[in-house]
């Protein structure tokens, strides 16, 4: 069961249909006169099971991108489906997960109120509640931090609690802006292994946006390299068909990452176009 | 005992930031009193000041000293007077401020969340919120003579264009990534709007209504002044025509010290009631 989760290609086969997927999207904004093609021609295809990486420069739509495959915001042109139904907005199947979590989480509601909130608005029956929450408090080790409030966290727990409050409502699709690009580096290791952990035991779908060519050898199975907008688009797709946990000293790896930052390179040294952005990343 | 009740409900109603705050500021005892002790000294030293000033430096008939002060005050704790007055302008403050208060926060929320209305009404509250109490009294007494009913919409003037600015402020910016996340776990616009968007501005309205507080405090007495027969701003009024200076030294005092109080006790409320929804002061 865990080595279909491992490989991507076994999974791509195993998955005739691919559980989301994005064709020939385009999102343009519009101020007065003047318009901004942020994203331009974007295909991707992501099968059930896998933790796919967005990797590409800071400002290049990435989470543009990502805010339109949870449905926030509508393509300007082209489509999303989940499941093969369109995204038209925020589904049941798709859960967010946000970087800055003092925003995303609810301050007033402690560590156990917070994961309930969903079960509340979702109406799981009460009988249920108290069992599921249990089980995800555990699973993210928060188990015995129920009565604390987001303020009493460290960034590692608050993004674990984020976890768990995702978790909680069983999406299929796990969205990822991010969401350990504010933590220190012993924490952001750790929680690697903990969503690793999490990713292989639940078989959650994991779209991972960020911008770090480290992060996204270490977690994902695909990673598609965006580059620079303006008409942002996915300019390359690499499988790692590695077995995890991935060595960083391994050739291949190192490799791998030489790969991608020539990819990257050229958009990394065209800063004057990120002056230009209008749009928040 | 909390704590473990809290534990074994799953609810804690008393977040334990406030422990943490005096265990830390309780290191030793001489460093958790010294702040009241600075408090009492330097009030000590104030009215030590005065008590000389007046004395040896001022008129003391127009700036009666701090003993004459206590002596005029004397008769009037003794004789209640100062109590009905003291009451009768408190349940003025309170009834407009907390009527100015619930209308505010039921508008300002409307308005932070329905652009429609937002646009609709917001110049009108724009131009009328720069009409202080003070300057609606001659119409208020017209409208309303110079009974009760004319305090209450004076206080619940002033209360209200502070706590509908701030509320609708708070609503307005309660974040879009917590409004995002509360959608993708489910919850409807409804839900969002009273789950999330009115308990992300509880600090902005909290605010307000301190604001409005200290407002409700300024207004009552020129109310007083010029349109009413009790109340504090009455016995200074009073006092002045007699030209009773101890007397309205002593109205001055209390107004300072009810003004005080009422900020304490509003803040021990919110800390005891509401501390959950400050965090987000501590988390953002």
């Amino acid at each position: 069961m865990l080595a279909i989760r491992y490989s991507p290609l076994t999974v791509r086969v195993l998955g005739e249909q691919p559980l989301l997927q994005v064709a020939g999207l385009s999102k343009t904004y519009s101020a007065g006169d003047h318009s901004y093609v942020a994203l331009d021609g974007i295909d991707i295809a992501i099968s059930k099971g896998e933790l796919f990486c967005l990797l590409g420069p800071s400002g290049c739509g990435k989470s543009t991108l990502l805010n339109i495959l949870a449905g926030f915001e509508p393509p300007s042109s082209g489509s999303v489906t989940s499941n093969g139904i369109g995204v038209t907005g925020a589904g049941r199947d798709r859960v967010m997960f946000f970087q800055d979590a003092g925003a995303a989480l609810f301050p007033w509601l402690n560590v156990e109120e917070n994961v309930r909130f969903g079960l509340r608005v979702r109406k799981v029956p009460r009988q249920e509640r108290d069992f599921i929450i249990d089980k995800y408090l555990r699973m993210v080790g928060l188990d015995h931090h129920r009565d604390k409030f987001p303020s009493q966290l460290s960034g590692g727990m608050r993004q674990r609690l984020q976890i768990a409050r995702a978790l909680a409502v069983e999406p299929e699709i796990l969205l990822m802006d991010e969401p350990f690009g504010a933590l220190d580096a012993l924490t952001r290791r750790n929680m690697h292994s903990v969503l690793l952990a999490i990713w292989q035991r639940t078989g959650k779908t994991v779209v991972f946006v960020t911008h770090d060519i480290t992060e996204s050898i270490l977690l994902a199975d695909r990673i598609g390299v965006m580059s620079a907008g303006p008409r942002a688009s996915i300019t390359k797709v690499f499988e790692i068909d590695m077995r995890r946990p991935r060595d960083l000293t391994d050739p291949k790896v190192a490799q791998l990452f030489r790969d991608i930052e020539a990819l990257l390179a050229p958009e990394i040294a065209r800063p004057q176009e990120l002056d230009k952005m209008t749009v928040e990343d | 005992m909390s704590q473990v009740s809290g534990r074994l409900t799953g609810q804690s109603s008393v977040p334990k930031q406030a422990k943490a705050n005096s265990r830390a500021s309780g290191r030793s005892s001489s460093s958790r009193f010294r702040p009241i002790l600075l408090s009492a000294a330097s009030l000590l030293i104030a009215v030590l000041l005065w008590q000389l000033l007046s004395t040896f430096v001022f008129n003391p008939f127009l700036i009666p000293p701090p003993l004459a002060v206590i002596r005029a005050a004397i008769p009037m704790l003794l004789s209640g007077e100062i109590f009905a007055d003291v009451s009768i302008s408190m349940v003025r403050v309170l009834v407009g401020f907390l009527t100015g208060s619930l209308a505010g926060i039921v508008l300002g929320v409307l308005l932070g969340r329905v652009r429609l209305l937002h646009d609709l009404l917001d110049p009108i509250l724009e131009l009328l919120r720069y009409l202080s109490p003070t300057a609606m009294i001659p119409i208020a007494v017209i409208w309303f003579g110079i009974g009760e009913m004319s305090k209450y919409f004076l206080i619940f003037w002033g209360t209200f264009f502070i706590v509908v600015v701030n509320t609708t402020a708070g609503v307005w910016r309660a974040p879009m990534t917590r409004q995002r996340a509360a959608e993708c776990l489910g919850a409807s616009r409804l839900a969002i709007f009273a789950l999330v968007a009115i308990p992300s501005a509880v600090p902005y309205i909290v605010t307000g209504m301190r604001v409005a507080m200290a407002s409700s405090f300024m207004s009552i007495i020129p109310a007083e002044i010029l349109a009413a027969d009790s109340g504090i701003g009455y016995l200074l009024q009073k006092s002045a025509l007699l030209l009773q200076t101890n007397r309205i030294f002593v109205a001055l005092l209390t107004i300072c010290i009810l003004g005080f109080a009422f900020d304490r006790l509003f803040r021990f409320f919110v800390d005891r009631v509401l501390t959950r929804y400050m965090f987000y002061i501590a988390i953002a």
